[in-house]
């Protein structure tokens, strides 16, 4: 793993000094802050069975696919339009290295800014305690479920945005084909959404791997799980699965290019 | 009585193959550089040079055939290769947002180098590529061609390296810029070993040691520029600057070698006197017999004598013509025997 914490460091510099980046953040905190606002105001009319905090992580999913291109799709692709890949390969540094040194700066990235949209019911819970009590903003455990479910899924969609990139030298190409990709994921997600597969009333092999592993089209499902605190180990395989997936390809990618 | 040890050679390459889809880039190339030697890669455009330094600085694999550099098999450990080399890119692609500074420090981190070593690796390559320090706090995006150049050397000579490999180091320098490569290269003769292609054929000449040339994936000649003048340049050409006429002059000529021939019937007349130039295939112990007897004609007023000695250009068209036509003459045939069995043909590109 030569030369990981280097290109860590390089990419988490060059993200900070890029404009798209804060650009990108502040109208994506801007839209989940407003959306969350109005939210909380219309909570007690709205049928909302889950704790309000999991409408933020939700929004912040849904939300991901306008995000996530500006965090990636400069990683590989303006490497390879410049021609610096070569330069970069070039010296002592595993394909696999590169690969895990430009995810996990954008995936670190990902992480600063879904805390910054955390602040806002910490905001709200400095400046009115009852009403954040009364929504359930004191219960430490919605806040460690509704944080894992974020990052475990965060993880796998920045694997997706460093796919997209090395597929392409054109920065816009990287960010729409990451913009699809997401898109498309979070939609079979969505439109599969029901009831959670149950350990106890399996029948079938398939259902036992989809109640241990969870699936590609269940998701989201599992959000009711951990917006209440309780850590679905199958929805975290299923991303973890997702993320090797795509770095795995990247990494491919990026060994194609040698040839 | 002791047996001497030859060193191990720095690159050693046989029989390296490398095809691009239809193209065969590399077609069982063999070569040696040794330790602190200087090797000047030359050739036509799309010869393989690129291709050969690409796959020896572990950037691409090789079809077949064996690379060894510093003693590392390329096909075994072509990670491991890249500790031991330096390697300057073609077009020496760099990043615009950085400083030249930034941009060292965040090489030399990639390349193993910490602390005080990384400091003083850095001072004394931008010490070497005169890159003083007001040139490193500049962002590369600004600089110019050359400076962009000399930033990439500095690259590829920080982390010590045994063999630095320089895919067209001067290409679009100017004369002075190329001349600082080279009192670049001269410095660390003997130290490091260097293997560059380049099309500036009189900086090769200038700066190698040896020169391997390269046509159409294949080596067509290898050596120092006396040998592969002598190999491809049999006959030897001398000019004389006299005021005498062209008839005493040939004659004289002819009475030591009769098989000398007159190159030009109307020499270049400057001031009254005229630029003769002859060839003989004798050599030029021969050339030197045929002064000295000019020499002893008063009649002649003999000014200037000189023995032209062929330049890598020459070699270098002799050596790649010869392959040229051989592939035309191939490529030609293929087509025929294609439309008189009615395929399409592939086009092949070398």
């Amino acid at each position: 793993m030569q030369g990981y914490w280097v290109i860590l460091r390089s990419e988490m510099f060059s993200l900070f000094i890029s404009p798209a980046t804060y650009v990108a953040s502040f109208y994506f905190l801007s839209l989940i802050g407003v959306g969350f606002r109005f939210f909380i105001e219309s909570f007690s009319s709205t049928n909302w069975i889950l704790p309000p905090l999991s409408s933020l992580v939700l929004g912040l999913i849904f939300g991901a696919p306008a995000l996530i291109p500006f965090l990636t799709m400069r990683s590989f692709a303006e490497e390879r339009r410049l021609g610096t890949l070569e330069t970069l390969m070039s010296a002592p540094v595993n394909s696999w290295a590169l690969v895990l040194g430009k995810w996990s700066a954008s995936y670190l990235f990902f992480i600063l800014i879904a805390s910054g949209a955390f602040c806002f019911p910490i905001i709200l819970s400095l400046f009115f305690p009852e009403q954040a009590k009364s929504l359930g903003f004191a219960r430490f455990e919605h806040w460690i479920g509704g944080a894992s479910f974020l990052f475990v899924f965060g993880a796998s969609f920045t694997a997706i945005g460093i796919f997209a990139s090395s597929t392409t030298k054109n920065q816009m190409v990287a960010g729409m084909l990451t913009f699809t990709l997401l898109t498309l994921y979070i939609s079979i997600m969505a439109f599969s959404f029901g009831e959670a597969e149950s350990l106890q009333n399996i029948d079938s092999p398939i259902q036992f791997l989809r109640a241990c592993m969870g699936s590609l089209d269940d998701g989201l499902d599992k959000l009711q799980h951990f917006a209440v605190g309780v850590i679905d180990i199958g929805t975290i395989l299923n991303q973890v699965i997702v993320l090797l997936f795509f770095l795995i390809l990247s990494t491919i990618q990026v060994e194609r290019l040698r040839v | 009585m002791t047996v001497e040890t030859k060193p191990l050679p720095i690159i050693e390459v046989i029989n390296l193959r490398k095809r691009y889809g239809l193209i065969q880039a590399l077609k069982g190339i063999s070569f040696s550089v040794g330790r602190g030697e200087i090797v000047g890669f030359l050739g036509p455009n799309g010869a393989g040079k690129s291709t050969t330094l690409r796959i020896l600085s572990g950037l691409i694999p090789a079809d077949s055939g064996e690379a060894k550099v510093c003693g590392v098999d390329l096909a075994e450990e072509e990670g491991e290769v890249r500790n031991h080399i330096g390697y300057l890119a073609e077009n020496n692609p760099l990043p615009e947002d950085l400083r030249v500074i930034e941009y060292l420090k965040f090489r030399a981190h990639l390349k193993g180098l910490e602390g005080s070593r990384k400091r003083e690796r850095i001072r004394i390559v931008l010490d070497i590529c005169d890159l003083e320090r007001s040139v490193s706090e500049r962002k590369i995006g600004n600089l110019s061609k050359g400076f962009r150049q000399r930033v990439g050397i500095a690259d590829s000579l920080l982390a010590e390296p045994r063999l630095v490999i320089l895919d067209e180091p001067t290409i679009g320098l100017d004369p002075r810029q190329s001349a600082i490569t080279r009192k670049m290269m001269e410095r660390l003769r003997g130290e490091v070993s260097f293997l560059l292609s380049s099309h500036i054929l009189s900086e090769v000449e200038a700066c190698c040691d040896r020169m391997i040339i390269l046509s159409h994936g294949q080596i067509v000649a290898e050596g120092t520029l006396q040998e592969l003048q002598k190999k491809f340049v049999n006959k030897t050409i001398f000019e004389v600057v006299t005021c005498g006429n062209r008839i005493d002059l040939q004659r004289i000529v002819r009475q030591v070698d009769s098989t000398c021939e007159l190159l030009q019937d109307d020499p270049v007349e400057i001031s009254g006197k005229r630029r003769f130039i002859f060839s003989t295939e004798k050599g030029e112990s021969l050339a030197e017999k045929i002064l000295k007897v000019l020499l002893s004609e008063n009649s002649l007023s003999l000014s200037e004598f000189q023995i032209a000695r062929p330049d890598l250009e020459t070699i270098f068209l002799r050596a790649t013509k010869k392959n040229w036509e051989e592939q035309d003459l191939l490529s030609r045939r293929n087509r025929r025997t294609n439309l008189v069995s009615g395929r399409k043909t592939p086009n092949i590109q070398s």
